[in-house]
C-alpha cells in the first residue's frame, strides 16, 4: 500500500539505487584488475530500466556492460580515473539514499498523524 | 547480487597488489645477488594477475571488427575481483661486470649480476602501491555506503 | 406585533469589545479558511516539486544537489506543519463538542 503512495520519483530512485550499487561492484572489479592483462573495464547501463519505470512498467534490472571505448589490458594509469568514478558514484548513491529516506519520512509523518 | 561481494572484490585486489609489492621488494633485495637457489641465476620476477570469474571478452574482442561502445557483460554475480595467475621470471640477460677477484667470477673474470633494473622496479612498486590504495578507497567507499544505507529512514 | 426600535436610545454595544470585532470575527474565519486552502495548495506544490527533484536525481539530470535536498526538506516540513494544524483543529473541535451548553 505504501509503495503506491510513494510516487514516480521514489520508483525511479529505487532503480537508480540498484544501478549505483551495481556500478560500485563494476568499479571495484575494475580497480582490482588494474594490472590484469586483457581485462576489459566494466560499466553499468540502466537507461532502459528508467524509461520502463517512467512508462509505469516494471523495470528490468540494470546490467553490466563492457566499456569497449577503453583499451583492455593492464592500465595502471587509470587508477586515478577509477577513483574519480568511485567518488562520484559513492556521493550519488548517498544522495539517492538521503532523497528516498526523506520521501519515506514524509509518508511517515502522514501515517503517524504527526505523533512520534 | 550479494551486497558483501563488493568487499570481497576489493579484498582480492588488495591481496594481489600486496603480493606484487612483496615480489618487487624481493627483486630489489636481490639486485646484487649472484647466486640463486636453483643455480640458474637470479632474474627479475613479475606477478601475473588476472580477473577472477567475471565475463571473458578475449574471444569477443577478437571475433568482431567493429564493436559498439558497450556490450552486455552478463550477471553481476560473476564479479569476483582479481587473483594471482602466476609468478614468472623475466628472461633478461644478466649484467656482466668485470671483477676477477669475485668468488662467482667466471673464467674470464666477469660476474653475472641479475638484470634487475632498480628504476623499473621502483616504477612497479609505485604503481602497485597506488593500485593498492585505490582498492582501499573502494573498500572504504563500500563501507560508507552500506553504513549510510543502514541509517536511512526516519 | 412589530416593535419599532426606539430611535432616541442609541443602539446597545457589547461592552469592552471593539466595534469592529464582530466584522473581524467573520472575516477572521474567512481568512483562516483561505489560509488553510492556500497552505494545502502550497504543500501539494512542494510535494510535486520534491518528486520532480527525486526524478531528476535518479536520471542524473539534477543541476545541483542542494536544490533537490532543500525541496525535499521543505515538503517534509510543510506536511508536518499541516498535520500539526490538523491535529490542533481536531483537538479544539473535540473540546468544543465536550462543552456543556
Amino acid at each position: 500500500m505504501i509503495d503506491k503512495m510513494e510516487g514516480l520519483g521514489a520508483a525511479m530512485v529505487k532503480v537508480a539505487l540498484d544501478a549505483a550499487a551495481l556500478r560500485h561492484q563494476a568499479i571495484a572489479q575494475n580497480i582490482a584488475n588494474l594490472h590484469s592483462p586483457g581485462y576489459v573495464p566494466l560499466g553499468v547501463s540502466f537507461e532502459a530500466s528508467l524509461a520502463a519505470v517512467q512508462r509505469g512498467q516494471a523495470p528490468a534490472a540494470p546490467e553490466l556492460v563492457a566499456q569497449l571505448d577503453k583499451a583492455p589490458g593492464p592500465r595502471p594509469q587509470d587508477a586515478d580515473m577509477e577513483m574519480v568514478a568511485l567518488a562520484q558514484n559513492t556521493i550519488h548513491y548517498q544522495a539517492l539514499i538521503k532523497g528516498i529516506g526523506t520521501q519515506l519520512a514524509i509518508l511517515g509523518v502522514v501515517a503517524n498523524g504527526g505523533g512520534k | 547480487m550479494n551486497y558483501l561481494q563488493a568487499f570481497a572484490i576489493s579484498a582480492s585486489g588488495m591481496a594481489v597488489e600486496k603480493a606484487r609489492v612483496d615480489l618487487t621488494a624481493v627483486n630489489i633485495a636481490n639486485a646484487q645477488s649472484t647466486r640463486s637457489a636453483d643455480g640458474a641465476g637470479v632474474r627479475p620476477m613479475r606477478l601475473v594477475s588476472g580477473a577472477k570469474g567475471g565475463p571473458d571478452f578475449a574471444g569477443l574482442l577478437g571475433s568482431f571488427p567493429g564493436l559498439p561502445a558497450s556490450v552486455a557483460a552478463g550477471s553481476a554475480a560473476s564479479l569476483q575481483g582479481a587473483e594471482i595467475v602466476s609468478v614468472a621470471a623475466l628472461a633478461t640477460p644478466p649484467r656482466l661486470v668485470y671483477e676477477p677477484g669475485h668468488p662467482d667470477a667466471d673464467e674470464k673474470g666477469f660476474v653475472a649480476y641479475p638484470g634487475i633494473n632498480p628504476l623499473a622496479e621502483m616504477v612497479n612498486l609505485l604503481t602497485a602501491v597506488r593500485a593498492y590504495e585505490a582498492n582501499v578507497a573502494a573498500l572504504s567507499a563500500a563501507k560508507t555506503m552500506a553504513l549510510r544505507t543502514l541509517n536511512m529512514g526516519g | 406585533m412589530v416593535t419599532e426600535p426606539v430611535s432616541f436610545i442609541p443602539a446597545l454595544r457589547e461592552p469592552g469589545l471593539d466595534p469592529l470585532a464582530g466584522a473581524q470575527g467573520a472575516q477572521g474565519a474567512g481568512d483562516f479558511g483561505a489560509w488553510l486552502s492556500q497552505a494545502l495548495g502550497k504543500v501539494n506544490q512542494d510535494l510535486a516539486r520534491a518528486d520532480q527533484g527525486l526524478q531528476s536525481l535518479a536520471t542524473g539530470e539534477a543541476q545541483n544537489l542542494h536544490q533537490v535536498m532543500i525541496s525535499l526538506e521543505e515538503a517534509r516540513l510543510g506536511v508536518q506543519l499541516l498535520v500539526q494544524v490538523r491535529n490542533r483543529l481536531l483537538d479544539s473541535y473535540q473540546e468544543i463538542l465536550r462543552m456543556q451548553v
